[in-house]
């Protein structure tokens, strides 16, 4: 019984509001990721959730207890953070058990649990070593079982990742999958990597400037972003805008040759619009077609992206179904299902 | 041939370099401490002196006077550098809290003594210990005591003010090294055991004091150093007495050279003594504080 429920929720330094008004809710058991660019105010919500920062109105409430004014050590959370934060002069077993120390629980217990967290992290080798003799994935697990030791409802996960190298988060991710599978607890993530985003949660909270963008799970977002922002956020390669105005019957394309592609009239004939198409949708193909040429071509082995305009377009990223002989300089016809498309207003909203 | 004779002159250019430097270290650093080496084993007043080997070093076991400076420093020493450097460390604790306020003045106020001018200081200490001074005045007014403390004349209290006057001096010189340490300290160490439940006395003892240790260990290098040539509070307060009571080794050291029949190859036996003494301790402390993993 641990989610947590966050009302109207804001944060000021001063007079700069970094939160603007959240409402979330998160449940038991769920693996939320928190995403969005650098200063969207995710740390300062997981921070604010931690109670390392106050809340300045609104009401976060952890299981049912409203937690807006209790100390962070008692929240039943554990945190992470992204430096890690050992304690440098303990060893890997005195840093994990030094909160329960403080907790009152007795030494053989404090043993057993840190014994326990180890086996769990793969950490037994390296319990008498100081943190400075460790490398960062194992400073990383070393820091995740200070964690675990304390049984907390929600664990706090501050961009954990982002101090190790590529193979490394690789590595971590799916062990964090993993640990989740394992702990069974709730689990409040921070990224700015939407692939971690994608990868790890079960429900994904985009924020861009204090506010939620959109909420759900990683598909969802996917394939039914709200508006620009998210859809542009979420995907990689990043997803194709291009100037539309709708007429009947579907979009014209006024940079792209005039094309018209067939679509819902979402909105009055005339009205300028945004359409939005994902690379991956080029590499089916399908009944609509631009015209363009390539100006790049990138060769990653398994898929073959074509960087193309038609004329004096925006550039576009497309998925080629691995068109290894495609060469800069071609012309190429960028087909695609009209299904697809995805139209946003000029406020940037989507039009369904 | 030739690559031989290259790297010659590229000694030769650099022992030229460096030349300047060494002939003005080896004449004002390494010609008097090997001078005062050689005069410790001299006796004699005035500038007639002979060699008398380890005739003074059989005089300090003889020299009450020597014996009381030495135990004087020593408790000087004992009380006071632990006083300072707990004092310096609890306040850059305090004044490292991003949330006190006035925190910069109250940084400022205490750094300030060890930058204020010795003289001025010391008349200012002498004038309120005095027997009708502030401090006395206030005891009585609030009526903590009922006669008048003979601060400069007892020869425990004289030893109370001297100690009061260098800690005032020197609290906020050890804290200014403290607060540097512990700013350097990634800040969600300490947010990691807030959230852990660590109340703040453990995160103090268990987590800062440790991590502070270097600094620790050197100002206690330093203090000790400094407490064993421990001179011009003294001099300009107690003039080392009332009857020897606040006498230091290096106060010894100057009556024994300029205010006595000058005695130099003794004053520079006890100057040794000083060394051997900064040696041996600033030896303990490295051992003490050594890491053990």
């Amino acid at each position: 019984m641990s989610g947590l429920r966050l009302r109207g929720v804001t944060k000021s330094f001063g007079s700069v509001k970094v939160i603007k008004g959240v409402d979330l809710d998160v449940a038991d058991k769920e693996f939320v990721v928190f995403v969005g660019p650098s200063g969207c105010g995710k740390s300062t919500l997981l921070r604010m959730i931690a109670g390392l920062e106050s809340v300045t109105a609104g009401e976060l409430h952890i299981g049912d207890k409203l937690m807006n004014d209790v100390d962070p050590s008692r929240r039943g959370i554990a945190m992470v953070f992204q430096s890690y934060a050992l304690y440098p002069h303990m060893t890997v077993r005195e840093n994990m058990g030094f909160a329960l120390r403080f907790a009152g629980v007795a030494k053989p217990e404090i043993q057993r649990q840190v014994q326990e967290a180890a086996r769990i992290l793969e950490l037994e080798p390296l319990l008498d070593r100081l943190p400075r003799a460790l490398s960062g994935g194992q400073r990383q697990r070393v820091a995740i079982g200070r964690a675990i030791v304390r049984h907390p409802e929600v664990f706090l996960f501050d961009e954990p990742l982002s101090n190790l190298d590529a193979e490394l988060r690789v590595h971590m991710r799916i062990e964090l999958a993993r640990l989740h599978k394992e702990l069974k607890t709730t689990i409040i993530y921070v990224t700015h990597d939407q692939v971690e985003a994608m990868t790890l949660a079960d429900k994904i909270v985009v924020l861009r400037d204090g506010i939620i963008e959109q909420v759900g799970t990683p598909l969802q977002l996917y394939d039914d972003p709200d508006n620009l922002f998210v859809a542009g956020f979420i995907g990689s390669p990043k997803m194709n805008f291009l100037k539309g105005v709708i007429v009947e019957g579907g979009v014209r394309l006024p940079g792209h040759g005039d094309v018209v592609v067939p679509a819902r009239e979402v909105a009055a004939a005339g009205t300028p619009v945004t359409v939005g198409l994902r690379p991956e949708h080029f590499a089916q193909g399908g009944p609509a077609m631009i015209g363009v040429r390539v100006e790049l071509v990138e060769h990653l082995g398994g898929e073959t992206y074509a960087y193309a305009r038609h004329g004096q377009s925006e550039l576009m990223t497309l998925a080629t179904n691995n068109a290894r002989d495609l060469a800069a300089g071609d012309t190429y016809e960028a087909r695609f299902d009209p299904a697809e498309l995805l139209v946003f207003g000029a406020d940037g909203k989507r039009l369904r | 041939m030739a690559q031989a004779r290259l790297g010659r002159s590229e000694q030769i250019n650099g022992w030229l370099f460096v030349m300047p430097a060494l002939v003005l270290l080896g004449m004002f650093m390494i010609y008097p401490i090997l001078w005062s080496l050689w005069m410790s084993f001299q006796t004699g007043r005035g500038m007639n002196f002979s060699f008398g080997g380890i005739a003074n070093i059989v005089r300090l076991t003889q020299d009450p006077v020597f014996q009381r400076a030495l135990t004087n420093t020593f408790i000087f020493l004992i009380v006071q550098v632990p006083i300072m450097l707990v004092l310096a460390l609890l306040f850059a604790a305090a004044l490292n809290d991003s949330k006190l306020w006035g925190r910069s003045f109250f940084r400022t106020a205490i750094f300030l003594p060890c930058v204020t001018s010795l003289v001025a200081y010391s008349i200012l200490f002498k004038s309120m210990f005095a027997n009708d001074g502030v401090i006395n005045d206030f005891l009585l007014a609030v009526g903590l005591i009922a006669t008048p403390i003979p601060w400069l004349a007892d020869p425990f209290w004289a030893k109370v003010v001297v100690i009061l006057a260098i800690t005032w001096r020197w609290t906020g010189y050890n804290m200014i090294f403290y607060l540097a340490a512990m700013q350097n300290i990634d800040r969600s160490i300490y947010e990691a055991a807030r959230i852990d439940g660590v109340p703040a006395w453990a995160r103090f003892w268990h987590l800062t004091v440790p991590m502070l240790k270097p600094v620790i260990l050197f100002t206690s290098v330093i203090s000790t150093i400094g407490t064993l040539q421990l001179f011009d509070e003294v001099n300009t307060i107690t003039a080392g007495g009332p009857s020897d009571s606040t006498l230091t080794l290096s106060l010894y050291i100057y009556n024994l050279t300029f205010k006595f029949m000058p005695s130099f190859g003794y004053a520079s036996t006890v100057s040794y003594v000083i060394v051997v003494l900064v040696g041996i301790l600033s030896f303990i402390q490295f051992v003490v504080a050594r890491d053990r993993r």
